[in-house]
């Protein structure tokens, strides 16, 4: 199982950097980030599984002297929440942006800025 | 001590609390943000003198766990110095943006206070993902703060550059947690306990971990994003980009390379490389300050990135280079960007409006000159190690490549610096100056000359004691409100203080040295005597004279090739500025500055080369290279040559001495030109016996040869009279060249009495024509004539010079001849011979223009109530005389003892003395003798035309009638115009400009290269993401083949 | 043209990611890090039922400060690069069953999301879960009361006194305790209790606060770029 959502997770990263470098629609282009990252959160969480093991979280079912064996590794799935949030603040911001230069310009297509170069 | 970790409760601490502030108190809030950025920066420094003590480094944990269970950060001595740094640079700049902030609100201000907290944390972390937590804060909180301005370039930048970031922070943290699934931590130093490499899925993590470092430092070409940020956000926010980012990230890098093996120090040190050419290629078609600075930046970047790379050659000597250059390009860069949002101008060539704030001037000028590796800045005592580590492995490639990068930036930086100080501008300064913007750039001013300062004593064997001349230099430039004549005569007292302290020792010791020191600092009294005749201030040309002067001197007492080298660039940097002043010098002073530098780098290698030899930087070892001494010997000479103006690197001169200032001229052509003749005497007397060193002086004897004809004959068609007797000096370089180049002692000595015979009657020609240029207002010599009976002392100077040039007896330029043609004969360099004595007549010519159409034939009307040469002119003009006569006549005083130290390196065939007569293997010649036969020819001559010139009758100007209309170009019927026509017809073929198009199409390749290869940022930023992804499967393919 | 570039460039990429699947081997126990987080002796150091959350908020919690900082980040950068006139736009009215509903539901959402951030330590969830749901509530909000006041000022100082409270606690633990964020500071309680792992439930509770001002602030600043007629 680990094998598939750690492939899928890569597929996906794979899918998120063709929509950014082959739509011209900024906001497609802050969608295909948001795909892109979500990839990397399905690799992060592949990672952490250990197998036949359960949530990190001792209750009834896992008990505090046996957790070592039945939980999965929680460390990344620490990590994936920072990763989440993180991406959050970065998708947000760049959707400000988008904003901005659709007022600038009334366009969203990325061509339309290429006022900077060489 | 408090914790280091309370650097980022104080800032978050405050970056919180200043959402509690309602709108009105904006001016409080960022006021407050600076006492919190002052607060962060006393706890990293009170840690930096703490650890520079001998303290150890600590480890903070965090949560009461130790690693690799809890997050740690380390506070050492290098994050120590690093996180001060960028407090400091993050208080300054949030001073220098005060306005900017206050305007935008407390949101912009506590964006800006996180992002100094952010590359703080990112410095002092051990974890890696935190790392990369931090990471993200500062990238996001740059982003906000390129929208400062909110302009609609700065917002198309800002989505650029979170773009590109956001996809290397995502390749960042695939690599981070691939580490982890393999280490099974986070921990970097656990990370790179684990040899990761040691498997295909290792490698990949580490590499995308070692890659999107790498890309976050701006790498060649995957940089498009970050040019756009350079040039479209605040110039204080790209200060704060640009230097303190640059060095955050610079650190991780540094920080994670343990990760790594020696394959990617040598792929990291490729990138760099690729990086610093390939940015300061670009840089050279760049026309806007902030652009062109961001180019300047990442070319920086990756200079840095290569030191880093070559870590494992470079030992112990590592920090040493990397910091003095890091802190180099700190100060530069910040207080470049600084001074751009000053002069709020973007165009290059609008900042000659600069000049109107000479303090500003000063500044612009100490940044670039730091920024490129002048002394005495940081990162000359770092490129000077970075040289010699290079070659002492045998980097060869690495060290020429750097070279090269270093001298694509200088022509952007002096082009630029070139157009503030000479472009032309009408405009006027209009906008206040505000103090918080002014206290940044000076205070990083001075900050950079007290780190030059502090480097210098780490260098081995560096004489502190120069940096006692640079101080004088300073105060005299302190002093500039003064009016010149005081500042002249502190000027005279200093070299007379120098000249004595240094005569009396070497008279005894090294009459070599002492004839360049009587030469450089005695000639530089008198031109200074001519100085006096200037009135006002003459702002900024005594500090830059000195500067000249005390190089000199430097050279001259120079033990150690570094010393030399320092002095040779401190000469180079004041004389720059003395050519520069002159009135249309901008194209000149830029290619003598590019010739300079090509030289400076070419004798840089060559010491580099010698010292990976002999392994020892004292001058007197190169006398110990053996094996690369061809190499070596011909580095060091087209290196001095570029001095000399041979043929080929002359193109620099003719315009820089005709343009100079009237006593300028001779300060760069009599005194200045020597010190390319000393060096080269040095490399001789080094390397000369040598049978390979030999061969190539042949060479060089072949290019006097050529030099010689060639500036003689380009003389001979001048119209512009001191275009003269530049070319003259080309030429009479020419024949020093070539006397060197024979290695006899009869060559020998004729360079030497060339040497003193051109400083003289250079010296005096120059000073006069310079006062008649001042006196008649043109350079032309078909505008003036007649002026013989105005300017009777200018005649009688200029009928001596010319004679002593023309090498007629009895003045000692027949010495000079006389021994010319003994040595050629004794060599058995016959053709070579007969070129150069060709080309001795051939100065006839010029020389008789010079006379004639200057002094002899119609008054012009214009002219016809000009005054004699100013007295302050006149004084330094008769004392050379009187030297020129007391050479001429008793050339024994200095030819004897000269003779004799030439004995030490050529025993044979030298001259033998019988009171003041020489006997040379091929005939004899009496000083004295020559000079009382030659009196009483002349007397007895005199005599006979005056008696005669009671008969003549004498005519009028005006006793003729002039028929016929007048000439739509009246000077084309001035005799003197174009009075070689026909020998031009014959000959001029030779002096075509052919060797000045040569260098021009080089140039032109250059900048057709720069302008093709920078349409690779075409500005699309999507693009630039693919530039990304390709840059990473680049460095993969590398990885893996 | 591109395109085909692109495509063997991703192609490249796939290719470089195919060695990371080749060493991967999934995991059969857990790893040391992992396992010392796991053991009973170190569990009770912490005391934290959710052992993402004893990460999150005490071992890794530097990051977790991070985290809340680049929120922070955003909506102040949002917050100024927004500001400036706003365009009009018309809406339709909203239905009586969504407006009636919302009111329903939102004060049930906010209890919902003070609920999860609450019980960090002891349930899946924790702040910046409950900041999510707190946030959907105030989105809810915008959506069925478009003209209702939005009272930012109120925001601004939850989040501001939650950050404070978050940065103070954790140099409280450097400065009492045994080390920034050490969450000793508070008793430890008793196993799988609310008030237990010491600091935590109120590092927890402030940064559900503090996500829940920040993403707020953010969609209103969103929000106030279009104004209604």
């Amino acid at each position: 199982m680990e094998y598939v959502s750690l492939t899928i997770g890569f597929i996906v990263i794979i899918a998120g950097l063709w929509a950014i470098m082959t739509n011209r629609n900024i906001l497609r282009m802050i969608i295909g980030f948001s795909i892109f990252d979500t990839g990397l959160h399905i690799v992060i969480v592949s990672l952490a599984y250990v197998k036949g093991g359960t949530a990190p979280i001792l209750d009834s079912a896992v008990g505090i002297n046996e957790a070592i064996d039945k939980i999965v590794d929680p460390v990344p799935q620490a990590l994936v929440l920072t990763a989440i949030v993180i991406g959050l603040g970065v998708t947000a911001l760049m959707l400000a942006y988008a904003m901005k230069l659709h007022k600038e310009k009334k366009s969203l297509d990325i061509m339309s800025f290429r006022d900077l170069k060489w | 001590m408090i914790s280091p970790i309370h650097i980022i409760s104080i800032g978050l601490g405050t970056a919180f609390a200043l959402g509690f502030l309602n709108k009105k108190s904006n001016g409080l809030a960022v006021s407050l943000m600076l006492v919190a950025i002052a607060l962060m920066a006393a706890v990293s420094s009170s840690w930096f003198i703490k650890l520079y003590q001998g303290a150890e480094a600590i480890e903070v944990y965090t949560a009461g766990f130790k690693p690799p269970y809890s997050i740690n950060l380390r506070m050492g001595l290098n994050e120590a110095l690093l996180s001060s740094l960028i407090n400091l640079a993050g208080f300054l700049g949030g001073l220098y943006m005060f306005k900017n902030l206050k305007n935008t609100g407390k949101h912009a201000i506590m964006v800006f206070l996180v992002f100094v907290m952010g590359l703080n944390v990112i410095i002092l972390t051990r974890d890696a993902f935190n790392l990369f937590v931090f990471m993200e804060v500062v990238s996001i909180a740059t982003a906000g703060l390129i929208i400062l301005i909110q302009d609609g370039k700065s917002i198309q930048a800002g989505f650029k550059y979170m773009i590109a970031t956001g996809i290397i922070a995502g390749i960042f943290l695939l690599g981070i947690i691939f580490a982890y699934y393999f280490s099974g931590s986070l921990n970097i130093d656990d990370i790179s306990n684990s040899n990761l490499l040691a498997f295909k899925g290792g490698s990949v993590a580490v590499l995308m971990i070692i890659v999107s470092v790498v890309l976050e430092l701006k790498p060649f070409p995957a940089n498009g994003w970050a040019l756009d940020v350079y040039e479209a956000s605040d110039p204080g926010i790209a200060a704060l980009i640009s230097a303190a980012s640059a060095t955050a990230m610079y650190f991780v890098l540094f920080k994670l390379m343990p990760i790594a093996d020696l394959q990617w120090y040598k792929i990291i040190s490729t990138a760099g490389l690729i990086t610093f050419v390939g940015s300061n290629l670009f840089g050279l078609k760049q026309t806007g300050a902030r652009r062109l600075l961001g180019y300047s930046s990442i070319g920086q970047l990756g200079l840095l990135m290569t030191i880093l790379g070559l870590k494992p050659f470079l030992g112990d000597k590592f920090e040493y280079i990397a910091i003095t250059i890091l802190i180099s390009h700190y100060l530069a860069k910040a207080g470049l960007f600084w001074i751009a949002g000053l002069l709020k101008k973007d165009k290059l060539k609008d900042w000659a409006l600069l000049r109107k704030k000479p303090l500003f001037l000063v500044l612009f000028g100490t940044f670039v000159f730091s920024l490129i590796g002048f002394p005495p800045f940081p990162s000359f005592f770092g490129k000077w190690e970075l040289i010699m580590s290079l070659s002492q492995q045998g980097l060869y490639f690495t060290l020429a490549m750097i070279l090269t990068g270093s001298f694509l930036e200088g022509i952007y930086l002096f082009r630029w610096l070139g157009y503030a100080i000479k472009m032309e501008s009408n405009e006027s300064w209009t906008f206040k100056l505000e103090w918080n913007k002014v206290i940044p750039p000076v205070l990083f001013g001075i900050l950079v000359y007290l780190a030059g300062y502090y480097s210098s004593t780490f260098a081995e064997n560096f004489n502190g004691l120069y940096f006692i001349a640079l101080a004088f230099i300073l105060i005299i430039y302190l002093l500039d409100f003064l009016p010149a004549a005081v500042k002249n005569i502190l000027s005279i007292l200093s070299l007379a203080l120098v000249s004595w302290y240094m005569l009396p020792g070497l008279y005894s010791e090294d009459m070599l040295r002492f004839i360049f020191t009587l030469i450089f600092l005695v000639g530089g009294i008198l031109t200074f005597i001519a100085g006096f005749a200037y009135k006002g201030k003459r702002e900024g040309f005594y500090p830059v004279a000195l500067l000249m002067y005390a190089g000199l001197a430097i050279i001259i007492r120079a033990s150690t090739t570094l010393e030399f080298f320092f002095g040779w660039e401190l000469m180079t940097a004041g004389s720059y500025f003395l050519i520069i002043r002159g009135k249309k010098s901008m194209a000149h002073g830029l290619s003598y500055m590019l010739f300079s530098m090509a030289g400076a780098y070419a004798i840089l290698a060559a010491f580099g080369l010698s010292f990976a030899e002999t392994a020892s930087i004292q001058l007197s070892s190169l006398a110990a290279v053996g094996g690369n001494i061809t190499v070596i010997f011909s580095l060091l000479a087209i290196g001095f040559m570029t001095k000399t103006a041979s043929l080929g690197l002359h193109i620099w001169l003719p315009g820089a001495h005709a343009e100079a200032e009237s006593d300028v001229s001779p300060m760069v052509s009599a005194i200045l030109l020597k010190a390319g003749v000393f060096g080269l005497m040095i490399l001789m007397i080094a390397m000369g016996n040598n049978p390979e060193a030999t061969r190539v002086a042949y060479v060089l004897g072949w290019l006097g040869a050529l030099t010689a004809l060639v500036g003689n004959l380009a003389a001979a068609f001048q119209e512009d009279a001191k275009r003269l007797l530049a070319y003259s000096s080309i030429s009479q370089l020419g024949y020093i060249l070539f006397a060197l180049a024979m290695m006899s002692h009869l060559g020998w000595m004729t360079a030497m009495v060339y040497s003193i015979n051109h400083f003289l009657y250079k010296s005096i020609l120059f000073l006069t024509i310079g006062a008649v240029v001042l006196k008649v207002g043109t350079h032309y010599m078909y505008k003036m004539g007649g002026l013989i009976k105005n300017m009777p002392l200018a005649f009688i100077a200029v009928l001596i010079g010319i004679i002593a040039l023309a090498g007629v007896p009895p003045l000692s330029g027949f010495a000079g001849k006389w021994l010319f043609y003994n040595a050629v004969i004794d060599k058995h360099w016959y053709f070579q011979g007969v070129i150069v004595f060709f080309s001795g007549i051939i100065a006839f010519l010029y020389l008789f223009k010079l006379i004639y159409s200057v002094f002899l034939g119609q008054l012009k009307d214009n002219l016809r109530h000009v005054k004699d040469i100013s007295i302050w002119f006149a004084i330094p003009i008769y004392i050379l005389i009187i030297g020129l006569m007391i050479f001429s006549a008793k050339p024994d005083l200095v030819l004897k003892p000269l003779g004799e130290m030439i004995s030490v390196w050529y025993p044979n065939a030298g001259l033998s003395w019988e009171g003041g007569l020489a006997t040379a293997p091929y005939g004899y010649w009496n000083g004295t003798g020559v000079m009382i036969t030659i009196g009483i020819m002349f007397m007895a001559l005199l005599g006979w035309l005056l008696l005669l010139s009671s008969k003549a009758v004498k005519v009028g100007q005006f006793n003729i009638v002039y028929s016929a209309e007048a000439p739509q170009r009246p000077e084309t019927t001035h005799v003197s115009y174009n009075i070689y026509a026909g020998y031009n017809k014959a000959l001029g073929w030779m002096v075509a400009p052919k060797i000045t198009e040569f260098w021009d199409t080089m140039s032109d390749w250059a900048h057709s290269l720069a302008e093709y290869g920078r349409r690779l940022y075409s500005g699309n930023g999507q693009v630039y993401t693919t530039y990304v992804l390709a840059y990473i499967i680049a460095f993969y393919l590398i990885m893996i083949f | 043209m591109r395109k085909l570039f692109i495509i063997i460039i991703l192609a490249a990429f796939g290719l470089m990611l195919y060695p990371l699947i080749q060493s991967f081997s999934g995991n059969d126990h857990l790893s040391e890090l992992a396992t010392y987080y796991a053991q009973k002796e170190n569990i009770e150091k912490v005391n934290s039922v959710n052992l993402v959350t004893a990460i999150v908020v005490t071992y890794r919690g530097l990051d977790t400060l991070g985290e809340v900082t680049i929120l922070f980040l955003t909506a102040a950068i949002i917050a100024f690069f927004l500001k400036g006139p706003s365009t009009l736009r018309t809406l339709r009215p909203n239905s009586e069953i969504f407006i009636t509903a919302a009111r329903v539901l939102v004060p049930i959402m906010v209890m919902f999301g003070v609920y999860i951030f609450m019980n960090g330590h002891l349930s899946p969830g924790g702040g910046f879960q409950g900041g999510a749901v707190i946030a959907s509530a105030v989105i809810l909000m915008f959506l069925a009361f478009p003209d209702a006041p939005f009272q930012h000022k109120f925001f601004g100082f939850m989040e501001s006194i939650s950050g404070l409270v978050f940065v103070g606690l954790a140099a409280l633990g450097a400065l009492i305790g045994s080390g920034f964020l050490d969450n000793t500071i508070l008793p430890l309680g008793t196993f799988g209790k609310l008030l237990s792992a010491g600091a935590i439930p109120v590092i927890y509770s402030f940064v559900g606060l503090k996500v829940g001002a920040e993403l707020s602030n953010i969609l209103n600043e969103f929000k106030s770029v279009q104004s209604d007629k």
